[in-house]
């Protein structure tokens, strides 16, 4: 029953957060939501059982997507001023399809019979998901381990200064 | 245990803040933010499936570990690309960035 609660919350949390990382006019206020609104699902991801997910959230996510991101803004720092408007001027039309996309998702949520399981959540133990990850999902695993490589690589090359100049 | 329907409504929800987000935002590093909104409602709807329709298989959370995956990489190779192009023209607002347009 706590628990519930504690999703409810989380929900609402991670919601208004959300708010905060679209609506905020300074850039950097609005990291911060976000990595508040990363936190918020990372909790969800642990009270529905799955916690090798909820590591991995916080790790890459909060840990390093978001420095990322905020060494971004810090680097293009007259960006993010106050006085600069960061919002252009299709705030009608994108709050409009926006509203749309929503309507449609929920009608098509509420219209649709789930056959869903009851009970608890079942918790995901780690050592399940290193068998599955290095079993029936080995390919997959060293395809993204070559992405990851490819992006190291180019991101590095992209970023550094021209030296032959 | 709550009704899957709530949660999904939850993720829709997120979805379109997202949407909201990646097309008013004029600073590009605020469209990756959004986008990354639009990421976190998809893995969240994966574990939700995958917990109340297949609580016994594990796809849900591999699918979700490999989407972190690839959004990581996206955002290194995005900051890069964002450095870049502010090394060169001063500028990230989105409709600035416009050298491409024929």
């Amino acid at each position: 029953m706590i628990d519930m609660y504690l999703l409810y919350f989380l929900m609402i949390f991670a919601a208004v957060s959300a708010v905060g990382v679209v609506t905020f006019r300074n850039i950097f206020h609005g990291a911060i939501c976000l990595g508040a609104m990363l936190l918020g699902i990372a909790g969800i991801y642990l009270i529905m059982g799955a916690e090798f997910v909820f590591a991995v959230q916080v790790l890459v996510y909060v840990g390093g997507i978001l420095t990322l991101i905020l060494f971004a803004i810090m680097l293009t720092s007259k960006i993010a001023d106050r006085s600069i408007l960061q919002a252009n001027e299709q705030k009608t039309v994108s709050f409009l399809i926006s509203a749309i996309t929503l309507f449609v998702l929920i009608y098509a949520i509420v219209k649709t019979p789930f056959t869903t399981v009851q009970g608890p959540f079942i918790v995901v133990d780690t050592a399940r998901i290193g068998k599955s990850l290095f079993l029936n999902n080995i390919l997959p695993f060293e395809v993204i381990s070559i992405l990851l490589l490819a992006a190291l690589v180019g991101a590095i090359v992209l970023a550094r200064k021209d030296i032959k100049k | 245990m709550i009704a899957i329907q709530e949660l999904l409504i939850f993720n829709s929800v997120i979805f379109a803040i997202g949407i909201y987000g990646a097309l008013t935002r004029r600073n590009t590093i605020g469209i990756l933010m959004s986008i990354e909104l639009i990421f976190n409602s998809a893995c969240l709807n994966f574990i939700v499936f995958g917990k109340y329709l297949y609580p016994s298989l594990l796809s849900g959370d591999i699918f979700v570990l490999f989407i972190i995956t690839v959004a990581a990489a996206e955002v290194a190779v995005a900051l890069a690309l964002l450095l870049c192009i502010y090394r060169n023209s001063k500028n990230i607002f989105i409709e600035k960035i416009s050298l491409m347009r024929g």
